[in-house]
This record gives C-alpha cells, structure tokens and sequence, in this order.
C-alpha cells in the first residue's frame, strides 16, 4: 500500500470517466439482464452492486484468434492492433486472475497476442465490501494486490490506490479530480468477508466417494470453464483454402478439459474418457496441478463456475463437507 | 484426381437444408468445382442414380415411398449423409412418439393411399449413415467443411461442443437462471447458439452430444 492514497468524489468520478472515454475505450460494469463490462457511454449507467457475470479475459487471451497465416511455405505473421483501454471497477479475484494469466502468458510464455492486448490495458478495481454472492469464496483464496489503481468505496467519495507506474501516470494526468490524502489503508478496508474452503490440498481425496454428488450432476457442458476468467485451455486448427489447402489461416480458439475432444488423440483414444476424470480434473487442476508447479492457486475463488453450471454443483461445499 | 460423385436427394422434409447447401452464396461456385454432381432432383433437371461417392440425404421416413427411395439410394452409395435435423433424429414429425395416437389421429391423410402414413423415423432406423451433419437447419460452414474434408480425403471430425460454450461465449445470459427451460448443455452446438442468442429456449434441434451422459431409456 501506498503511503498517499487520493481521495475521488463520486460525482467527480463521473467527469472523470467522461474525460477518460476520449483517450480510452472505457469498460465499466452495466447491468441490463446480468451485469456485463460495456463500453461506456453514460456514467450514471455503471453498477457496483453485482460483479460481471462473465469476467474481462476475453480482452487479453481472445475467443478466437488468427496467430499466423501460411501460403504455400510463407509464413505471413499477422498484424498485431490493440487499443489503449481502461476496464473500471475489476473486482479483487477478477485481478488475481488477470495476474495469473499474465504469469501464464507473459512469465511462463511470451506470448505476443495476449502481450499486445494487455500492455495496452490499465486496470482499475473497485475493492468489494462484503462477499457479493453466495457462491464466492476469495478470503480463501490467498489474492494480492494486483492493479494500476484500486477504489475502495467509502459511501460518498472513494480512496484511491496506485499500484503501478500506470497508474500513477494516470492519476498524473488527470489529476484534476484527485485529491491527495493521507489516510492510511489498513486491514479493515482490505478485508472481505466470504465464506471459506476448509481444504485446498486435496491430494488425498482424489478417490473419495463425496465427488459423485458433483459428478452425477455434471452435464459435461463446459459453461464453467467458458465463465473461468484463470482457464487459459485453447485448441488450434488450420482453416485451409477452398480452392488451395496449402493456404491456410492457423487459428487459436478458446477450448475446455471438460470436453471429451480436448483430450482424443489419434485412434480416437481419448484419455480423459470419463465425465468422472473430467470433472475431477477441472478442479484438481484449479486447485492442486498448477499450484503443485507454480507455487500460486490458479482458482482464485469467484465463483463464476458455480453461478454459472446449469446445475448448480457447488464444488466448494462438496469439499468442505469431505471428511 | 477424379471428383466424386455426389448426390443430393430430400424425402420429407421442407428443403430447408438443401437450401443451406445452395445458400454458401460465396463458395458454391468452388464447391461445385471440387465435386461432380450426378444428382440433385431439388433444382438439376437430369439426375443419374447410381454409382454415388455421397449422397446428402434430406429429410425423414414419413411414408413408403421415403422408404424405398431411401433403401434403393443406400444401395447406390459408398457413404450416405444425414443433412439435417429430419434425417438425423426425425424432428418435428417423429415428436409424435412422444404422445399418445388419439393427440394427432385426426392430422393423419387418410384418404389418400400412396401416401399413408407409417410410423415417422430418422434414416438410421432404415439405413445404415455414416456422418450427420445435424440442425434445423444445418450450419452452412459445416456443409462445407465437411465438403472440404472429403475431397481432401481427410476424415471429417464432428462438432461436439455442447450449445451452452457457443452461448457463453456470445455472453448471453442463462435461460435457465430465468426459470426457462433449455436443453443447451446436452445439445451438440454448431448453430452458434442462434436460439438462445435470442432469448428462445434451445428445443435440442442438433441432437445431443456424444460427451459420454449415460441416457436414461
Ligand atoms: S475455478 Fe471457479 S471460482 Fe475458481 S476462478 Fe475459476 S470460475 Fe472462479
Ligand atoms: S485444464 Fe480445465 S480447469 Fe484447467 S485451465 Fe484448462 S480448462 Fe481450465
Ligand atoms: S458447468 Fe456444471 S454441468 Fe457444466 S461441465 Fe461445468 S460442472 Fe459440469
Ligand atoms: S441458456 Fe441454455 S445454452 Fe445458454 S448457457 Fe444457459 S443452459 Fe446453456
Ligand atoms: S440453439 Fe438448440 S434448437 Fe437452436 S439451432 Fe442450436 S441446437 Fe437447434
């Protein structure tokens, strides 16, 4: 934390945010049926009483993507165009999340098209006062401070958080709405209250019986892993010519370990054959695989692939309860 | 390279997936260039029935006359295709399995002998098929990758993604979160979830997916 926090006045966020939406395309979060991040027009439209229903990874790591063309043996590279955006009230696991994908993408893998969107991207939470559904479990999940700036929300004004060379830069800009303060943020205004997962090293319970109430409800329709904003799972396949098959887009698209295809290999041996290993996996994954390697949970407690399942399955309360 | 000979051919049905073949405005020409097409009584004037690579079949046994059609084309082909959601699981018309006689009796022609009516089936319960392309109607890409695949002699691997990663991927809200029915999760997608798209219930038009359920008979 910072040791000057600044002070933004609610109704001065408005012209703050009308001032940004020249130089930025500005996110926000607006709820018509669910709560979406939409490009901003009208300030007054932004809500902070839900979080997004789906999370803003489609911005950095793309649905669908084309990362090269070939024609014939040339290899022609496409043109990498991002824009300068602002995404404004990221709750703190949608950041964790964002922080995890740049570990896996940028760290882990230089990766260029999700590099070329994010550089671009300047990240402003807005700090959650109390869990925000039923569903999500963060306190649980270890997160850190991982933004440009962050709001936390004191009723008529909010203090204001830089975190980074960005952020600050951004305040140094428009500092015209800001006021500085000297307010020191402490664990009171950090803290958020959720409900808890009582065991995340689930090495030993692979086997356990208790997974079937998840499993036996498990329709294998990936809308979990389609809402995740930590899945970073893709396929890639060539779309060829009509007319010359030596001309090619290679195309990367979002994909799901709970598919059956995502594992058939040749002789349409599929190695995760099973709803039962599929589901497993998800969660094994989230919770124990990738921290097993990376040091870091990958899951960072949402709750988008509960809210989310057409069922239902509350995976967090299915472990809680294993004894 | 020799083309292969193709055919398309409907029985009952409303055309409408014949029609998605003749509506890849843009690549008909190549397609068409790829292919030899010995058959297509929906729009050729002269059609020679035998010997095909493929036949696209169209349409559900509804009557005799489907039936031998279909039985006399199978034994002329390599490969036969279900186009669609009527030759892949019957569709509206085979919906009456799902109710009693005395609901629709009254629907049946009666008077007319040639067409009377047998018990409406997919071509699968005649036939042996060896690729769907499925939906109300078929997705064009899908007609022509398939087309793509099979002069390439690659083998043609179907869709399987469930409706619901097309729906959450167009960011749509959950029916089912409404108190609407949706048989999106167990549905084959393909169709870009055009249903819910707009705000109508997925009815399960594609068939459900092979992602290992165990159904309940
Ligand atoms: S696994 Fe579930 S709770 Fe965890 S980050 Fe993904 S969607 Fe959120
Ligand atoms: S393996 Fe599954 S849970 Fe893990 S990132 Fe990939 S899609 Fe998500
Ligand atoms: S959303 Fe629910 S039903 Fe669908 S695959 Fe995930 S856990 Fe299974
Ligand atoms: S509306 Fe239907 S298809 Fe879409 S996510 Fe919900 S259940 Fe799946
Ligand atoms: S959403 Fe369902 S009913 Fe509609 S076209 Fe797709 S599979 Fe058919």
């Amino acid at each position: 934390m910072n040791l000057v926090v600044y002070i933004l006045k609610k109704d001065v966020m408005y012209d703050f945010l009308l001032d940004i939406k020249n130089k930025f395309e500005t996110y926000v979060p607006i709820k018509k049926d669910i709560t979406r991040f939409k490009i901003l027009d009208n300030p007054k439209d932004i809500d902070f009483s839900e979080n997004s229903y789906f999370p803003v990874k489609e911005h950095f790591f793309r649905k669908k993507e084309v990362i090269f063309q070939f024609n014939g043996s040339n290899f022609l590279p496409v043109e990498l165009k991002s824009k300068n955006k602002i995404f404004f009230g990221l709750r703190r696991c949608d950041l964790n999340a964002i922080k995890n994908q740049d570990f896996i993408f940028m760290k882990q893998h230089n990766d260029p098209y999700y590099t070329s969107q994010r550089k671009k991207a300047v990240l402003i939470g807005y700090h959650c006062t109390k869990a925000l559904n039923k569903y999500c479990f963060c306190e649980s999940m270890n997160l850190t401070d991982y933004y440009d700036l962050m709001l936390f929300d004191k009723t008529n004004y909010f203090l204001v958080d830089a975190k980074t060379e960005k952020g600050e830069n951004l305040i140094r800009k428009y500092k015209k709405y800001f006021k500085k303060s000297n307010y020191k943020i402490s664990d009171k205004d950090t803290y958020i209250k959720t409900r808890k997962i009582n065991k995340k090293d689930i090495s030993k319970f692979y086997d356990h019986k208790d997974w079937d109430k998840g499993i036996n409800l498990c329709l294998s329709c990936s809308a979990c892993t389609e809402m995740c904003p930590t899945c970073y799972c893709h396929e890639i396949h060539d779309n060829t010519e009509i007319n010359n098959p030596r001309n090619a887009k290679r195309i990367r698209s979002w994909s799901s370990c709970q598919l059956k295809e995502f594992t058939s290999v040749a002789e349409n041996h599929t190695f995760r054959d099973t709803k039962e290993a599929r589901f497993k996996h998800r969660i094994y994954h989230q919770l124990q695989y990738f921290k097993e390697r990376n040091k870091i949970n990958l899951c960072t407690g949402c709750g988008r692939c509960i809210t989310g399942c057409p069922t239902k399955i509350d995976w967090v309360k299915i472990i809680n309860e294993m004894r | 390279m020799k083309k292969l000979k193709i055919g398309f051919y409907g029985i009952t049905g409303c055309a409408g997936c014949q029609l998605s073949v003749i509506f890849e405005e843009d690549e008909l020409l190549d397609i068409i260039n790829l292919i030899e097409i010995q058959a297509w009584p929906f729009i050729k004037e002269l059609n020679y029935d035998k010997k095909f690579d493929y036949i696209f079949m169209e349409g559900l046994v509804a009557d005799n006359e489907d039936k031998g059609i279909l039985l006399k084309l199978r034994a002329n082909t390599r490969f036969m295709v279900a186009l669609g959601a009527c030759a892949h699981t019957g569709c509206i018309p085979a919906y009456r399995h799902f109710t009693l006689k005395e609901n629709y009796a009254h629907l049946l022609y009666e008077k007319k002998e040639n067409i009377k009516d047998i018990d409406p089936n997919p071509i699968d319960s005649f036939v042996k098929v060896d690729y769907i392309i499925p939906g109300c109607p078929p997705d064009k890409n899908e007609i022509r990758s398939f087309i793509k695949d099979i002069v390439r002699d690659i083998i043609p691997k179907p869709y399987n993604n469930p409706v619901c990663v097309e729906c959450k991927r167009n960011n749509n809200s959950c029916l089912l979160d409404n108190k609407k029915p949706c048989l999106g999760p167990i549905t084959r997608g393909g169709c870009n979830s055009v249903c819910t798209n707009n705000g109508l219930e997925c009815w399960g038009c594609r068939g459900p997916t092979q992602q290992g359920h165990k159904m309940q008979s």
